[in-house]
């Protein structure tokens, strides 16, 4: 009985640590896509700084591809958009899985209690 | 990376509620100082791309001075080779994700200087979250100080024990005398509350049944002195809505909690009586009314005497018989404390009178008699009081006549002599507000009314004897209040509430 407590911990325990490493993995895509938004911001306004006389850029692989001034502040605010929808996606992705190692951990503790109550059990009756 | 910090201090908090105190304490310094120490590098880095914008800029400047310049060009890793910088007006400028302008070297000084604002953005927050988390660190310093007893914070409690002996009377509880200044930290403050809650709580947290039978007297005098309160002056008004409000909040702050042997607080209401016979120190009270509710300063089983003051006129410094000085101003709190006295006084002796139940002023009348020869005589006033000799005085005093005058004058005379040997001070006096011409020709009027006994028995001298040293102390109604007060437990009890007679019978 205790045996089978303590194997049904430690699937649970397993299932938790792989719960936390999918939080921590969208937490650093999360943040990856912070950093990306701030500077795509800085992007968007050094390009509000530019005038269409100075050519714009963009780097595609190693070619250095001419861009319109306008195409390319376009392109800017939709990325930043983008980035913007990713992020509130990758919110609720790591609020439910907040919730979901919430309950894993109120199951494992109650595993717990269990196990240690079977063991005090058989060290009573041994 | 404000996300990070979040984290840390989320993981860092549930680790310590988890944990215990030192334990937690420490992890969570260390979390901190980590934090700082993030902050600091960071910083460091963001300092240093500043400062290479700073140079890019001088650089821009300069560059188009020239039409070209003879360069050494770097050429691979290792090696330099001659060459010609030309086109030095011309810029190809990396604005970011894999996007370039070209643009002219004023226009790229333009772009510096945008960038530049944005690092010092970051700076900028990196030392509000250095400084954030450094106050933290100190603050979680203080705390473990504070909780460790191991600082300058001292827990301040008073702890009277024989006290139920003495009087079945309300105690006060100990108050942690709270000198931490920095109380505007929110979980500095939790944690002073639940502190003194705890102690409030009970520092045995045993309820015996005397305790249950302390609060319940509490609580009948309570009601008797809201009761007697609704007659006294408009005068008086003042301080008896500060001393209910403040007994209405101690009742709130107490709680459900039984008052611990020895141990209660009341505002305003103070075992005078007990404190006085316990050792005749008491503490000077603020004249705010809320400090003296919180006030307490207890050496350890040195009781304190709280007053509630209200508007000062004047104010009376009071030796007590050791050596220690009062200040009181409000003369109705005084009279109430004197009326506490008074029952706790009653209810400390089994007097043969336990059966008068005073549940009215009028009884006060109806039970304070004279002691003529052994007899008891009703009195014509109550102001009136017996012979000087062997008055019992009744403190009616301080019961529901509001009319100080009177009663000063009626004092004047009806002072007894043979407390004359004792100036005591009581502990509450007040001083009337009129100042009064009408001094009773006490010389020694200022002696207290030492053997207020309303029953018969006459009070011996061991009340503690506390010297009057005021100026001009008209108000003899307050001073007999006082007097009252530390001779209380060894008065028969003039009142004794049901209970208390219950339970006196038991014993």
């Amino acid at each position: 009985m205790a045996e089978a407590i303590h194997k049904k911990l430690q699937s649970e325990l397993e299932k938790y640590q792989q719960m936390q490493k999918d939080v921590s993995k969208s937490m650093t895509s999360r943040q990856k896509l912070e950093a990306q938004l701030t500077e795509n911001n800085i992007v968007k306004e050094e390009l509000a700084l530019l005038d269409s006389q100075n050519t714009v850029y963009k780097l595609i692989g190693p070619v250095l591809v001419k861009q319109d001034l306008d195409e390319a502040k376009a392109t800017v605010s939709k990325r930043l958009e983008y980035i913007n929808g990713e992020i509130q996606r990758y919110e609720t992705l790591l609020k439910e899985l907040e919730r979901k190692s919430e309950q894993h951990r109120e199951v494992l503790s109650s595993l717990q209690q269990e196990y240690q109550r079977a063991q005090g059990q058989a060290v009573g009756k041994v | 990376m404000a996300s990070t910090i979040h984290d840390q201090m989320a993981a860092a908090g549930k680790v310590k509620r988890s944990k215990y105190l030192p334990q937690g304490v420490e992890r969570l310094k260390e979390e901190h100082r980590k934090v700082v120490k993030d902050c600091r590098s960071q910083f460091e880095h963001w300092k240093k791309v500043e400062n290479d914008y700073e140079s890019l800029q001088e650089r821009l400047r300069t560059l188009p001075d020239k039409l070209s310049y003879d360069i050494m060009v770097p050429f691979g890793p290792l090696a330099f080779m001659p060459g010609k910088l030309v086109h030095t007006n011309e810029l190809t400028v990396l604005l970011g994700d894999n996007w370039f302008a070209k643009c002219s070297a004023k226009q790229a000084d333009a772009l510096v200087e945008h960038r530049k604002k944005h690092v010092k953005n970051t700076l900028d927050d990196l030392q509000k979250v250095m400084k954030n988390f450094q106050n933290r660190a100190d603050f979680t310093d203080d705390l473990e100080k504070l909780t460790g007893d191991t600082g300058d914070f001292v827990d301040i409690r008073e702890e009277v024990i024989n006290e139920e002996e003495v009087t079945k009377a309300k105690h006060r509880l100990a108050h942690k005398a709270n000198s931490k200044p920095k109380q505007e930290y929110l979980l500095d403050l939790e944690e002073d509350k639940e502190k003194k809650e705890g102690d409030e709580e009970g520092t045995t947290g045993v309820l015996s049944e005397e305790e249950l039978w302390a609060r319940l007297d509490e609580l009948e005098r309570q009601e008797e002195l809201q009761d007697e309160r609704y007659r006294l002056d408009s005068t008086d008004t003042n301080g008896e809505d500060t001393t209910s409000s403040s007994e209405e909040e101690k009742e709130a702050d107490g709680g459900s909690d039984v008052q611990v042997n020895g141990h209660q607080k009341e505002n305003g209401w103070v075992p005078t009586s007990i404190t006085s016979q316990m050792n005749g120190t008491n503490g000077s009270h603020p004249e705010d009314e809320e400090e003296e509710d919180c006030d307490e300063e207890a050496g350890n089983g040195l009781p304190t005497i709280y007053f509630s003051h209200t508007a000062e006129f004047k104010k009376v410094r009071i030796n007590t018989g050791k050596n220690t000085t009062l200040k009181f101003s409000e003369r109705n709190e005084q009279k109430a404390q004197a009326k506490r006295k008074k029952k706790s006084g009653k209810s400390n002796g089994h007097s043969p009178h336990e059966s008068y139940k005073i549940t009215s002023p009028a009884d006060i009348y109806r039970v304070f008699v004279d002691l003529v020869n052994g007899e008891p005589i009703p009195r014509k006033s109550i102001l009136k009081s017996r012979s000087r000799e062997n008055s019992v005085c009744s403190d009616t005093s301080e019961s529901s006549t509001a009319d100080f005058e009177e009663r000063r004058a009626a004092f004047g005379r009806s002072w007894s002599h043979d407390d004359a040997t004792h100036s005591d001070t009581s502990d509450g006096i007040t001083e009337e507000e009129s100042p009064t011409g009408t001094s009773p020709h006490t010389n020694g009027c200022f002696e207290a009314f030492t053997s207020t006994v309303i029953e018969k028995d006459p009070l011996p001298c061991s009340i503690p004897h506390l010297t009057i040293a005021p100026p001009a102390l008209p108000t003899i109604p307050e001073r007999k209040l006082e007097e009252v007060g530390p001779e209380a437990p060894q008065e028969p009890p003039k009142w004794m509430s049901k209970f208390k007679a219950t339970r006196l019978h038991q014993k």
